[in-house]
């Protein structure tokens, strides 16, 4: 912010400065990474959780590292919630790309516990694709959800437009 | 073109704009910046009187504003709601600086009588210095309400207040102005 702008010669910070700012700001990457960090983490709390609670008789050992994982799977998704709420916040487009994710991701993992339960016979796998489940049905209603608050912007900004005889 | 008229028409540019910003359009976020970037620099840098000051307050007006914006109900109510985030900007900084800042006590004055200010209205930069030893409360109700970019009601909501106390803390400022340039020999 030491660049000085013409106009005011005392210094407004420049345009180049916040489009800086911006660029910084809007940086998709940076969203889809912590969208990716929210799945990722959550799906690793959900597989522990769901190994530990059908696997008989583990050792004190193991239960510790299943609680551990558990734990810093929830640090993880709360941190990433926290900074898509707050710091690197989600516009509508956005919100729809991490619906999809989010259903693809989960996708994925249903599908996968389900090939493990199926090829192993072990009950961990069948109860973390329960888990998986439930997250897809939260996944669907993400997207449906965003697809609904996209739709109803873009109607609004097209009824603008034609009012005030602007392209969109 | 009517006021009113010319008031729903900026509505409605307004809330295009802030629509376009919530759907996640880059262009759109560069018109934002390119529109009200010089109408906040100017009454940040009016109400803290300082350049170094004022680039501070007003990145973090920036930044509060790209990411707030998804959370604004009526778009229409673009510009008050973005002159909001600068005086809550403002607000934390004099806080920072003042660990516990002096209440301003305010007296509500009758404005009606009070018609006689165009000379003030004219030029608020040529009174730069002047306004600059003005008490914040009054710095800030002339620059708002001069920047000419809010109506009464505007102004109103941005400080919070009723209609009626922005006129009488307008009224007071004038008068505080025209004393000091009265003292000190400035042209009112």
């Amino acid at each position: 912010m030491n660049q000085t702008n013409p106009a005011h010669p005392g210094g407004s910070p420049t345009l180049p400065d916040v489009q800086r700012l911006l660029d910084a700001e809007l940086s998709l990457r940076s969203r889809l990474g912590y969208v990716a960090l929210l799945l990722g983490s959550l799906g690793m709390a959900a597989l522990a959780g769901a190994l530990w609670l059908t696997e008989p008789a583990l050792p004190f050992r193991t239960q510790v590292a299943f609680a551990l994982m558990i734990v810093i799977g929830l640090s993880w998704t709360v941190f990433s919630v926290w900074v898509l709420r707050h710091r690197r916040v989600l516009y509508a487009r956005q919100h729809i790309v991490a619906g999809r994710m989010a259903v693809a991701f989960t996708s994925v993992f249903v599908v996968s516990a389900l090939a493990i339960g199926y090829g192993s016979g072990k009950d961990g796998a069948y109860a973390a694709a329960a888990l998986g489940g439930v997250m897809l049905i939260g996944a669907v209603l993400m997207l449906l959800r965003g697809h609904r608050a996209f739709n109803r912007l873009a109607e609004r900004r097209d009824g603008l437009a034609r009012e005030l005889g602007r392209s969109t | 073109m009517t006021d009113n008229s010319a008031h729903g028409l900026e509505a409605r540019e307004d809330e295009w704009l802030a629509v376009r910003c919530q759907l996640g359009e880059r262009a759109a976020f560069d018109e934002l910046v390119a529109r009200w970037h010089e109408p906040l620099w100017r009454y940040v840098r009016r109400v803290t009187a300082e350049d170094e000051a004022a680039r501070e307050v007003l990145q973090d007006v920036w930044v509060r504003v790209i990411r707030g914006i998804v959370r604004l109900r009526e778009g229409s109510k673009l510009r008050p709601w973005l002159f909001g985030i600068a005086r809550r900007a403002l607000m934390d900084r004099l806080r920072e600086r003042y660990a516990t800042p002096a209440a301003v006590p305010l007296q509500d004055f009758d404005l009606a009588a009070d018609q006689d200010t165009s000379a003030l209205e004219e030029d608020l930069a040529s009174m730069q210095q002047g306004l600059e030893e003005l008490p914040v409360t009054e710095r800030e109700v002339l620059t708002l309400f001069y920047l000419r970019e809010l109506s009464l009601a505007e102004v109103a909501e941005v400080l919070g207040v009723p209609a009626g106390t922005v006129k009488s803390r307008l009224f007071r400022a004038r008068q505080m102005l025209r004393r000091d340039m009265d003292t000190k020999g400035r042209p009112v």
